[in-house]
Order: structure tokens, then sequence, then C-alpha cells
């Protein structure tokens, strides 16, 4: 065998006697992987290397996997990758790094760049990048120019350019008749618009989720108001336009209420929750932890309830990070002055495994469909899955690891972790993306 | 000994602490009688009083306290030091640190500031005040002067009336006094009021003449425009109806009642001119013992930190 680091890169592989998760019928079978130049070969016990020939079995990666589980790789559709403009915080090549050292193999950027991510060169710039570092990526462009929430974008040419969602996530466009004439143009295009949801006038200068511990510490509050009553303007023009829309980082209960109720009445709308609103609730900020400064905020307990059974009944489509990178003086600050968001490319498996599976004992099928089936079909991309011709996008992962998160372990160029200090299951082993060996876990 | 090195919050303090800083209090109290207001106590020791907010009241009562205790204490303000120049709070702090200081006193219009100092430095740490979150020394001193004057904390009604959104003073009273056994009750109206009330715990009235004529203590808080980024409260006439302190109202108040206000007073605003101006001639007028308290306190509290281990 070859030593680790020789191996990465390598796309003839074989994984030896894993357990193969398959999402669509939730089931494990314990069977070896052929890669051959990158294409899924051959799926089944005891795969036979000499029966190949090529003088395949010669610089053959062979990857032990008894007790790992194998998925398909995952799909992360809300990252803030920072280039163009922040490349001190992250850029397309850390960023794709960080992704797969968390068992992703496929991300949907978000425009907030600098400058925003509203025209067609920039699309054109973050596709090229990507072919560059190996790695798929899917830009979303803006929905206003410079994320102004003024004027509508080139929403016909972005997409040619090859946008897959248009958002001025960050930002909440305010003018409601922008908003719908947004939605009734997007509609002829067929892209979901990905919607942050604030009222900035319940929102504004709030700090924390508005409620016992924002009393408490004195932090000022964010209502879920905030949210709630942009996603209530939003159905209702949604409903009108025709449009796809897409609720993204939903928060509280009462947004779970909402959305639920436009599904039952069959609106086309979808939406995700984060990793950190799933784990967290208002009161770890008693620690003034800057890293726990996000929008929206972490909310209650009974919000975060509310998001877990959402999950049970089959209300959220998708787990997303809101990978969010920011450089260590904009955390090591006060709590008013520190930036807000988390990274989260490298967690987001192992923090929803932890919460989901372990702790409120949900299906691993239906995480796994969270991460994989669910935001695929939301950004219309192929439907990640193990299957024989397929180029290979494989996360290989001990499921039995318990681990403390450290700053130091994460790749990311930044290191703004919510998990720092928490302890969670599983660690990816292996990530093939793109056909190639990406990672390998070094112990 | 306290059992903390740090005062950031009320709740910091055990009862043991509290009751041990109201009896150093008294003889502080003693000492500030004399004609040589001094102690040796704390010769040699190296105090900064960091303040990035003004203040008079608060800053002087610690000047006072440390040079009282013999310590040296150095002033430190935000618009005469290089934060204005673009130098992180974390710089100026580890700053501070390498300057072997004894004892750190600081303010800070941050929430949470205190709990980040607290991580990063080894040097002891009182809040004089961060932001909306408390302000301890500022309770203690109110305790004490509650405890010179009535036999029990056990059951006295107290009225904390205004701005308790943006009052740090009221996050670390309410606190205080609900644990020393008081009955709270919170004047006050929605736009002035955290969403969520269960933190506090107390009792709510908008209208201040609902509870004038059965509390024991009424505590005024300073209306804090300065914390506010919008009018919250529509005007100060519909404030002086159901909010302020008047004549009138100060004339229904029960025998042996008293009235607080950590200061400065809006004069019109919180209290009418006239109460201000004849408060004086009533026994219950505790506004001015407050701030001698303080000093008194605020020496318990250094002594006890710095000086007797």
């Amino acid at each position: 065998m070859k030593a680790m680091s020789n191996m990465i890169g390598s796309d003839n592989i074989l994984i030896k006697s894993g357990k193969v998760f398959e999402p669509s019928n939730g089931k494990e079978i314990l069977s070896d992987i052929l890669i051959q130049n990158g294409i899924i070969r051959a799926i089944e016990k005891n795969v036979n290397v000499e029966d190949m020939g090529d003088g395949l079995a010669k610089d053959l990666v062979v990857l032990n996997c008894q007790n790992y589980f194998v998925f398909p790789g995952f799909v992360d559709m809300h990252v803030h990758l920072r280039e163009p403009g922040n490349e001190d915080e992250e850029d397309i090549g850390s960023g794709s790094r960080a992704a797969v050292r968390g068992g992703i193999t496929s991300i949907a950027c978000m425009p907030n760049t600098n400058p925003p991510v509203d025209s067609e060169y920039l699309i054109n710039y973050i596709l090229s990048k990507s072919r560059t570092v190996d790695f798929k990526i899917y830009p979303v462009a803006a929905m206003s120019k410079d994320l102004e929430g003024k004027e509508m974008t080139e929403i016909g040419l972005l997409k040619e350019a090859g946008a897959i969602a248009f958002s001025d996530d960050g930002k909440c466009i305010q003018d409601s008749k922008l908003m719908y004439e947004i939605m009734k143009y997007a509609s002829h295009f067929d892209l979901p618009l990905i919607l942050h949801e604030e009222d900035y006038s319940f929102s504004n200068y709030g700090l924390a989720h508005e409620g016992y511990y924002s009393a408490k510490l004195g932090l000022d509050g964010i209502s879920p108001f905030a949210e709630e009553l942009m996603i209530s303007r939003d159905i209702m023009l949604a409903k009108m336009a025709g449009a796809r829309i897409h609720i993204t980082h939903v928060s509280s209960k009462g947004s779970i209420t909402l959305i639920k109720k436009a599904k039952e009445e069959g609106l086309n709308i979808t939406c995700d929750v984060t990793p950190h609103h799933l784990y967290f609730n208002d009161s770890f900020l008693e620690s003034y932890d800057t890293n726990l400064k996000v929008n929206p905020p972490i909310r209650s307990e009974e919000d975060r309830k509310a998001l877990i059974s959402a999950i049970s009944e089959g209300i959220i489509d998708a787990i997303a990070s809101d990978h969010a990178p920011h450089y260590e003086a904009e955390k090591n600050t006060t709590f008013k002055d520190a930036a807000t968001g988390t990274i989260g490319l490298e967690t987001l498996f192992k923090a929803s495994y932890t919460k989901l599976v372990r702790k409120e004992k949900i299906k691993l099928s239906k995480l796994v469909a969270l991460l994989t089936t669910g935001p695929a079909k939301i950004l219309n991309i192929k439907a990640p899955a193990i299957k024989v011709g397929d180029k290979a996008d494989i996360a290989i992962i001990d499921l039995e690891k318990n681990k403390k998160i450290k700053k130091e372990d994460f790749c990311s160029k930044s290191k703004n972790s919510a998990f720092v200090g928490q302890n969670l299951y599983s660690e990816v082993v292996y990530t093939i993306n793109n056909g190639r060996l990406g990672f390998i876990m070094e112990d | 000994m306290l059992s903390t090195k740090n005062i950031i919050s009320i709740d910091d303090l055990s009862i043991d602490d509290i009751n041990l800083i109201m009896e150093s209090a008294d003889s502080f109290h003693e000492v500030l009688g004399r004609e040589f207001k001094k102690v040796p106590t704390l010769r040699g020791k190296t105090i900064i009083n960091l303040f990035f907010e003004s203040s008079t009241r608060t800053k002087t009562s610690f000047e006072i306290a440390a040079k009282r205790l013999s310590a040296d204490l150095i002033n430190f303000s935000a618009s005469t030091s290089s934060l204005k120049k673009g130098e992180s709070i974390i710089d100026t702090i580890k700053t501070i640190q390498s300057m072997m200081i004894d004892l750190l006193i600081m303010r800070h219009p941050d929430s949470g500031v205190m709990n980040f100092i607290a991580a990063n430095i080894d040097v002891p740490l009182i809040n004089a005040g961060d932001g909306k979150h408390q302000h301890p020394t500022q309770a203690l001193l109110d305790l004490y002067t509650i405890k010179n004057f009535f036999k029990d904390f056990k059951g006295l009604k107290v009225a904390i009336a205004g701005d308790i959104l943006n009052s740090r003073v009221a996050r670390s009273d309410i606190k205080l006094f609900k644990r020393m056994g008081m009955d709270v009750t919170i004047v006050s109206a929605p736009m002035l009021l955290p969403e969520n009330l269960e933190y506090f715990d107390s009792n709510y009235v908008y209208d201040i003449g609902k509870i004038i004529e059965d509390i024991d203590i009424l505590y005024m808080l300073r209306m804090q425009f300065e914390r506010q980024d919008r009018k919250y409260y529509p005007s100060i006439k519909e404030y002086n109806r159901f909010l302020s302190l008047n004549m009138e109202r100060l004339q229904k108040m029960k025998r042996g009642s008293i009235i607080m206000h950590p200061g400065p007073v809006n004069r019109g605003i919180e209290i009418s001119e006239n109460v201000m101006n004849h408060g004086e001639n009533y026994s219950g007028f505790k506004i001015n013992t407050q701030v001698i308290n303080g000093v008194a306190v605020r020496m318990a509290l250094i002594y006890l930190m710095l000086g007797s281990t």
C-alpha cells in the first residue's frame, strides 16, 4: 500500500467491507466498492481485483472500511466562501478542502462576497475557480443589485451563466413590491429563491433571541417576529407570483407553523435548518461566546424542539451549514462588536448526527436524505448516490468516534466554530470527491 | 475572603459574601465619619479604574474608596486612551495586565464584556457597569442603604420604576432584592421592558399611582436616553403622568417609606423639580445617602478582594 500522503488524489480505489448506505431505502449493505479512473465499477461483496485485469491491482489504493459507513457525498446548500474579496477568511480552495474534510462533495455558495455575485462575470469566476480546485461549487446569484434590495439583478442572464439559485442572503429585501416582482420574474426561470427572512424593524440592533436570556444578559433582543413576519409576507407573495421559494436557516417555532401550513396548501416552498440551530439553545449564550453570535440568532429551547419535530414530521427539506468564516480578531471581542456567523462545513454531519440520531433518535436515513437528496432536489442537481457507472462522490464515516471539537482541528482558514468545546459523535475517515481520494483522516 | 475572584454579576456573590460586605461596609462607614478618613490597609496596591463610558459618580466613588484605603489608583478613560486610534479592546486589556496591577475596575458600554475580559486576564475584576447587563456594586450599595433603614429585608415592598429594558441597575437590583426576600413590582411600560419578563420574576404595573401608597421603597431609574436608538416613550408629559414621582405622590407614600435613585436624576422626568428641591426635608429621601454608602460599600469590596488575604 502507498503512504497516506501519496494516496490523496488517487482515482483507483477499493473500498473494502464498508457498510454501504443507500439513502433511497435507508438500508446498509456490507460491500466492497471498486472505483476505477474515478468511476464506480462494482459494488459487491468481495470484489476480486485480479479478475478485473488492466493491471489495476498495481496502483490500487485499498481502504479498509470494516465498521465504517459509506455514504454518498453530502450537499451543503448554504456556504459563504468569502471569495472574491475576503480571502483572508476563506477562499474557494480552503473552503473546498474544509467541505471535503466534512464529507461534503457539492456546495452552493452565497453571493454576499465583495463585490457581491450580481453579474455574469462573477458567476464565471466562481465556476472557473471551482474547476481549478476540482470541487463542485454551484454559485447562487444575488436577487438585487449589490444586495441593496433596490433593483432586480439580471436573473435570466445569471441563470444562463450558471447560477443555481438566487438569494440576497444575509440581507432581506424589505421592499415588498420589489420582492413580488423578483418572484414573478424568477418564476419564468424555474430557479429557487433562497430567502433569508428578517424584518429589520423587529431585529434592528438585536444581538440575541428575545427571551429570558436576552433579558438576563442585557443583550438587545431579536424577536422571532422578525423572521415570521417576512415568511408570512413571502408566502403570500409567492402564492400570487407562482414562485418557488426556499426559506433558509429557519429558526423559530412560529416559522415552522407557517411553512407547514403553506406546504399543506400546496405552495412550492421548501426550507432548511442549520446544525447550530438544532444543537444549541439560547442558554448557551450565558458565556457570551461570540461564536454563538449568528443570524438568525440561536433561539429558545422551545424553538429548537420545534425544529427537531419538524424534521421528524418531514417539514424540513435540507440541513445546511450557513458556513460563515470570520478571522479571529472579528470574534475575539465583545459580543456587540463581534462579527455574525459560525463556520460549519467540517461539523455539518457530526453536529447533526450527534443531535438528531444519537440524541433525538431520528433515523440515520432521514439525516442522510437531508444532507443529500433533499438539498439536491431543491437545487435541481443530480441526487448523490452510490451507483455503478457514476463518478464517485463518497463520504466514509466512523459513527462510533466521539471527540471534543478543538479549534486547531479545523482546516477552514477561519476557526470561528460554535461547536468548539462540544463533544461530537462520528468522524469522516475518507472522502472521495469527483472520483478522487480527497481526504484521509490521519490519527 | 469572598467566594469569587471577580465580581461581574450580582449572582457571583453568595449570601455569605453579601453579609460579609455589609458588615465590612459598616466599619468603613465609620472610617468615613472620622476626621482623618484614611486607613493604610492597601498601601502598595495598584488599582486601575478603566472607564470606557462617561461616569462621574461611580468612577469618583471607586476612586475615593481606593484612596481612603491608601491604594494607588490610576484612572484610564476611553476618551484619552488609544482606543480611539483603533486599538482593540483585547490589546488594551493585555497592556494593562502587563502593568502588574492588583485590581481592575471597569465600565464598558457592551453587555457581557466583563465575561470576555475575565476569560483573558488573571487580574481580579470588578464590573462597574457593562452595557445593559449588570452593575453589581450599585446593587450592593442599594442593599446597604436599605439595610440601614429597615430591620429586615423579608417582605419589604419595592417598586422599581422606569426604563428596565436599558438598565443594568435594574438587572442587578431586582435579582438581589428578590434574593433577600423582598417583593418587587416593576413600574414601567412595554416599550421600556424586555419582551420576556420571566427573568425578573416580579409584579408589573404601568401606573405608579396604583402602588404608591403600598410600597416601602420607591426606586426610580434614570431614563436612559443615551441608550435608546429612538424615542421609546411618547413624551415627558406621558412619563410624568404614569411613571414619575411628584409632590402629590410623595405625600401619598407610607410613613417610613424611602425613595432611591442611582443618579444622576433627570429633574422633571423621573422626579419632579419640586420633589428634588424639597426632598431633603423628607427623611425617606435617600439619594444622597446612597452616594456616601457607595464609597463605604466599595471600600469594603476592594478591601475584601485585596486586603484580607
